[in-house]
């Protein structure tokens, strides 16, 4: 069965990925080692898991002007996500991520955190403002 | 010509052609991408930009577009001042922080200058430089600065990063969407406070308790049984810690900030989304929830807003006559203007009597390589008043730990782990 979720707000280019799923919010500043691109906060539901390639499911952004400059930041250092799919985001996510020119949407139909797991092949279509599960991860 | 969802102007359709220069037309077309994502329908003037960018955060790439802009003539239409940065320089070697970063640092400030930035290095410039009037549309970079803008002044801005603070001091204007609009000003929960609060760090701790479970921008608390009038530096916690915790842009209290003269007036026929009650034994669990983990040496911070001058006039108060313990390490920061004038009267002499370190121009948590110099030194738990920086150090895996202001000052003096 194919899932798609609507998403509310998009911007970017169709991108098809791995999807790395977070349980909670996520800031580069709180949640990422930025000279590695690794989840480092303690107790982070994707503590450890780069987010080199992924396309990410992340529910809320915390705080933080970080991520403005940072998503450019990382994609300099070779390891910027493919995109990023908010529930919730900020206007810092959205302004980070269009400065990075990275695939970014805000707002799901369905709860994305029900629908996706981390290492589901996802694509990720902004002009159609939709979120698809094209494979389930084995 | 793509102007996305905004209508816009014909100067700015000139700045769109690039008439008007590259800088302009890059900042423009950059607005109107991040404008067109919100449904922004026109670009709004604003009077003052509040710039964030250090060179850990923006990387070489940022500073290669800022010099690059630099060069090409840019300069802010606006008055602009820029945010805490990531190095004290007359600190920074001391620290551990990269020789080549902190020549890139004077870089960037170089740049900045350039292009007409007052180089402020401050999170408090609502406290200290600026405090725009009820209405007034700007833009703000630091949550912190934004959240109080909106709050406590009723100016009107949204969380504008690096390179969209930058864009609004170039061209002036910002897109109106989110905050710069009536519709998202109203309140959207309703937050009742049944305990009094004594400290700074009480404020911080309602910020969570409310801004945790409830992370969404387009939130507006609005507390109500807040008896006694707050202080700037209470309702700066307040905001900064909503900021942080929950992403929030903008609360209100009852019969305390402008634009909520009532309960009634500032929800303004919004239903409440969400009902919160915050007794004492609310307060006293947020408190109870840190543990610490052994280990050492430990720091005390006082930092995350930069301190203001009655902010350290009252930690001079509690550290006259003490002195740090073995095996603390007690930072605080602040801006240049706030700690000259802490000079003057004596309170920094007092501090660093006592074995406070006091850094200039940067907050703690942005500090640069700051992962490996916690690793350097062994720094294990990091103790503050400051509800906001026990939460957005926490990349770095410090262990961290929320405390009033006086626990703070006793602890750093007794090294007991209270």
């Amino acid at each position: 069965m194919k899932t798609t979720i609507n998403v509310s707000r998009a911007y970017g280019h169709a991108v098809t990925g791995e999807a790395l799923v977070m349980r909670e919010g996520f800031s580069p500043r709180y949640d990422l080692d930025r000279l590695t691109g690794v989840i480092s906060r303690i107790g982070h539901s994707a503590e450890g898991q780069s987010l080199k390639n992924k396309i990410l499911i992340i529910p809320t952004s915390k705080g933080g002007v970080a991520a403005g400059w940072a998503f450019q930041d990382i994609k300099e250092k070779g390891f910027a996500p493919a995109a990023f799919v908010f529930g919730k985001a900020n206007p810092v996510m959205v302004q980070g991520a269009i400065l990075a020119e990275i695939p970014i949407t805000d707002g799901w139909s369905e709860n994305a955190l029900d629908c996706i797991a981390s290492g589901d092949i996802v694509r990720v279509d902004p002009a159609a403002r939709t979120i698809e599960v094209l494979q389930k991860a084995g | 010509m793509d102007t996305g969802t905004l209508e816009l102007t014909d100067e700015e359709q000139q700045m769109l052609r690039g008439e008007r220069g590259l800088p302009l037309q890059k900042a423009i077309q950059y607005q109107v991408e991040v404008g067109s994502f919100f449904g922004a329908k026109r670009l709004v003037p604003v009077t003052n930009a509040h710039f964030m960018g250090d060179i850990e955060v923006m990387g070489d790439d940022g500073l290669q577009r800022l010099d690059n802009l630099a060069r090409q003539g840019a300069r802010c239409a606006i008055d602009t001042t820029n945010n805490a940065r990531c190095m004290d320089l007359d600190a920074a070697e001391g620290l551990g922080q990269d020789p080549a970063e902190i020549k890139k640092e004077h870089k960037v400030i170089r740049v900045l200058r350039d292009m007409r930035v007052v180089t402020t290095d401050t999170c408090i410039n609502y406290q200290t430089v600026y405090q725009p009037k009820l209405g007034e549309h700007v833009a703000w970079g630091d949550t912190g600065t934004v959240i109080y803008a909106n709050s406590v002044f009723g100016a009107r801005t949204n969380f504008e990063s690096g390179f969209a603070g930058m864009s609004a001091a170039l061209t002036g204007r910002t897109p109106a969407y989110g905050f710069h609009l009536d519709e998202h000003r109203r309140g959207s929960i309703e937050v009742t406070l049944e305990t009094p609060l004594e400290d700074l760090a009480d404020w911080g701790a309602i910020g969570k308790i409310v801004g945790h479970p409830h992370q969404d921008y387009f939130s507006v608390p609005v507390f109500q049984g807040v008896e006694q009038m707050p202080s700037s530096d209470a309702l700066k916690h307040l905001g900064a810690s909503l900021a942080s915790y929950g992403s929030m842009a903008m609360y209100h209290i009852a019969g305390i900030t402008p634009e909520a003269p009532s309960l009634a007036a500032a929800f303004d026929g919004r239903a409440p989304s969400a009902r919160i009650t915050i007794t004492r034994d609310d307060l006293d669990a947020v408190y109870g929830a840190y543990r610490y983990v052994s280990g050492g040496p430990n720091l005390v911070v006082f930092s995350g807003p930069q301190q203001s001058l009655l902010e350290i006039r009252a930690l001079a108060e509690l550290f006259a006559g003490r002195k740090v313990a073995p095996g603390m390490q007690v930072f605080l920061t602040t801006n240049h203007a706030v700690l000259a004038d802490a000079r003057r009267l004596g309170y920094a002499d007092i501090l660093e009597g006592a074995g406070v370190r006091i850094l200039q121009g940067v907050c703690f948590y942005l500090l640069q390589r700051l992962s490996r110099i916690r690793e350097e030194n062994g720094w294990t738990n990091l103790v503050s008043n400051s509800a906001k920086i026990v939460n957005t150090i926490t990349a770095h895996r410090f262990n961290t730990v929320l405390r009033r202001t006086r626990d703070c000052v006793d602890i750093a003096c007794t090294g007991e782990l209270k």
